[in-house]
């Protein structure tokens, strides 16, 4: 029983981390390989937020994700935008380059030393009992939530809202979307501050629970494989995944090596790309754009 | 012609990939309330000329190096698609012209509404000009019919509430019924919206029967203009594009001597 909590928790963290590597994926063409960084980046904004903020924790959670929602927004609006309609490639190594840069301002901000924001608002993490003599941590537990809670707000809007819509269109067609008036630009900026949006609730929650370190960015970068071998576009792809890379990385630690921990996201996603290179819920067609 | 021209194209030049001169000098106007047809054989320049009006995108590779567009006395040369559409004119482009895995109901949703008309307003307005899309509203674009894709994609274009519709090869590929009911909707929009339509063609019978005035264009610029009656008489037309030929089957001399007669026009 404890197995599979852990399977759940783990494939939370890479279904909520994947699902910002999908929208822009979807809606723009663009592999954002500073995904990991942003993630990392919200964590630390709740940092600060928590120091400035510890008698009010919610008001400290709720700014910190207002800002990585404008951070989203801003990296698309003057770093991004320059690449629209332009070769995948190039805006690509735009994301790379933004990484590094990311990676050395929370260096500079915040330094290496780990840090512990749920201690700075004061709050416990008890340890529930589940049945089955499993135990989860509460804020693992809410962090299996807020991946549930996201995944349904994301698929309601992208199926029923007409920025969602407008989403989905851009990316079949960016060029048709202009032409029909769409600002391509206000919708990929869109795209830009949700998958930072929900990048950051799972950096957030990661930290709340177990603090963070620079080294976080290890796990945005394992969760990658989680949306690759989902397919890159496709939501449900990256639910999947997501649970097939947390699985697999669940069991080698328990069966086989706890040392082999993170290679194994990369390890399935080697053989998905030998069988299945467009991913299992992925079109075809997408692969000669990466 | 007393009025104003809505659009008037001057002397305009595409270059693609800094390279590859498609069009030049091409001048056309159109009128308010006026079907304007743009006739000419496959690579005349006729989409260029739409997309030079719609706006490039980066990935195009394409640029106005000469010459202006100008719709209402506003300069729309290298602007972005979604200004110009936004502006009034808007484009159904000749290939991919609809989204394929959104509904006929998302197709016409996601366009965003101008002039303050809600998008009820301008859907109620799109389904009384084509009412078989309400039938068709549940189903994926990429399921349906040349005729209803053409459809869907005139209708996608009215709900950018135009002042102006380009269209890139109406009846390309359609059966003649198909054409004969598109047409007569176009004719219908004029009339009732009031907007003016350019209307790009290969076949110079649809566009000519439905048109007030046409130009023909060839190797990138305009070989011939006037008004519909004067095209469809004329005797190049008739035999270039209308396939009238008095009987006789054309050779490649006449076609040669064809080509003589048109350096007389340039
Ligand atoms: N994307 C492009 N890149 C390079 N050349 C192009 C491109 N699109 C069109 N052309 C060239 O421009 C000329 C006009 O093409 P086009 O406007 O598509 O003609 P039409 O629509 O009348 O068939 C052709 O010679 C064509 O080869
Ligand atoms: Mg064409």
């Amino acid at each position: 029983m404890q197995f599979a909590v852990n399977i759940l928790v783990l494939a939370s963290i890479y279904a909520l981390i994947a699902s910002g590597y999908v929208l822009i994926y979807r809606v723009s063409r663009v592999l954002n390989l500073a995904h990991g960084e942003l993630m990392m980046f919200g964590a630390y904004l709740l940092v600060t937020t928590a120091a400035g903020l510890s008698s009010s924790p919610v008001v400290a959670i709720l700014l910190a994700l207002a800002m990585s929602l404008m951070v989203g927004g801003l990296v698309y609006l003057f770093l991004m935008r320059r690449m629209t309609g332009e070769m995948a490639l190039a805006a690509v190594l735009t994301t790379v380059a933004l990484g590094i840069l990311l990676r050395g301002l929370i260096l500079m901000f915040w330094s290496a030393s780990p840090q512990h924001p749920r201690d700075t608002l004061g709050w416990e993490n008890p340890v529930l009992m589940l049945p089955g003599d499993a135990r989860i941590s509460l804020f693992a537990a809410l962090l299996v939530a807020s991946t549930i809670l996201v995944y349904a707000g994301l698929f309601a809007f992208l199926r029923f809202s007409r920025w969602g819509m407008r989403m989905r269109a851009a990316g079949q067609n960016p060029l048709l979307a202009a032409q029909r008036g769409i600002n391509l630009h206000a919708v990929f900026a869109l795209a830009w501050a949700l998958s930072t949006f929900t990048g950051a609730i799972a950096g957030m929650l990661i930290a709340l629970d177990s603090g963070l370190d620079s080294t976080m960015v290890m796990i945005g970068l394992k969760a990658f494989p989680a949306a690759l071998v989902g397919g890159l576009d496709s939501l449900l792809g990256a639910l999947i995944g997501a649970l097939i890379i947390a699985a697999a990385e669940v069991g080698v630690i328990k069966y086989v090596d706890p040392l082999l921990a993170d290679v194994i996201p990369f390890a399935v996603l080697v053989v998905m790309l030998v069988i299945r290179p467009w991913g299992l819920f992925g079109t075809r067609e997408e692969l000669d754009r990466v | 012609m007393t009025a104003e021209p809505l659009l008037v194209v001057e002397k305009l030049e595409v270059v693609y990939q800094r390279a590859i001169t498609a069009i030049q000098g091409v001048s056309l106007k159109v009128y308010p309330n006026q079907i304007v047809a743009l006739l000419g054989t496959n690579g005349a320049g006729k989409t260029t000329t739409l997309r030079a009006i719609s706006g490039f995108l980066g990935l195009d590779d394409a640029r106005v190096t000469e010459g202006t567009v100008t719709y209402r006395g506003i300069h729309l040369e290298n602007r972005e698609p979604y200004e110009v559409t936004r502006h009034g004119l808007s484009l159904v482009p000749e290939r991919d012209k609809v989204f394929p895995n959104l509904t006929v109901a998302e197709n016409l949703a996601v366009v965003p509404g101008r002039r303050g008309r809600s998008n009820r307003r301008m859907l109620e307005q799109v389904y009384h000009f084509f009412p078989g899309l309400k039938d068709l509203r549940r189903r994926e674009a990429g399921l349906l019919s040349g005729g209803e894709r053409q459809m869907l994609a005139v209708a996608a274009g009215l709900m950018c509430d135009p002042e102006m519709l380009l269209i890139d090869e109406l009846s390309l590929g359609l059966s003649p019924v198909a054409v004969q009911s598109l047409t007569a909707s176009l004719v219908a929009i004029r009339n009732e919206l009031k907007i003016s339509i350019l209307l790009v063609e290969q076949s110079a019978v649809v566009a000519l029967e439905i048109a007030d005035m046409g130009y023909v264009l060839e190797n990138g610029r305009v070989v011939l203009d006037g008004d519909a009656q004067r095209l469809l008489n004329h005797s190049d037309v008739q035999e270039f594009y209308l396939g009238h030929t008095g009987g006789d089957r054309r050779s490649y001399r006449d076609v040669k001597q064809y080509r003589r007669n048109r350096r007389w026009y340039g």
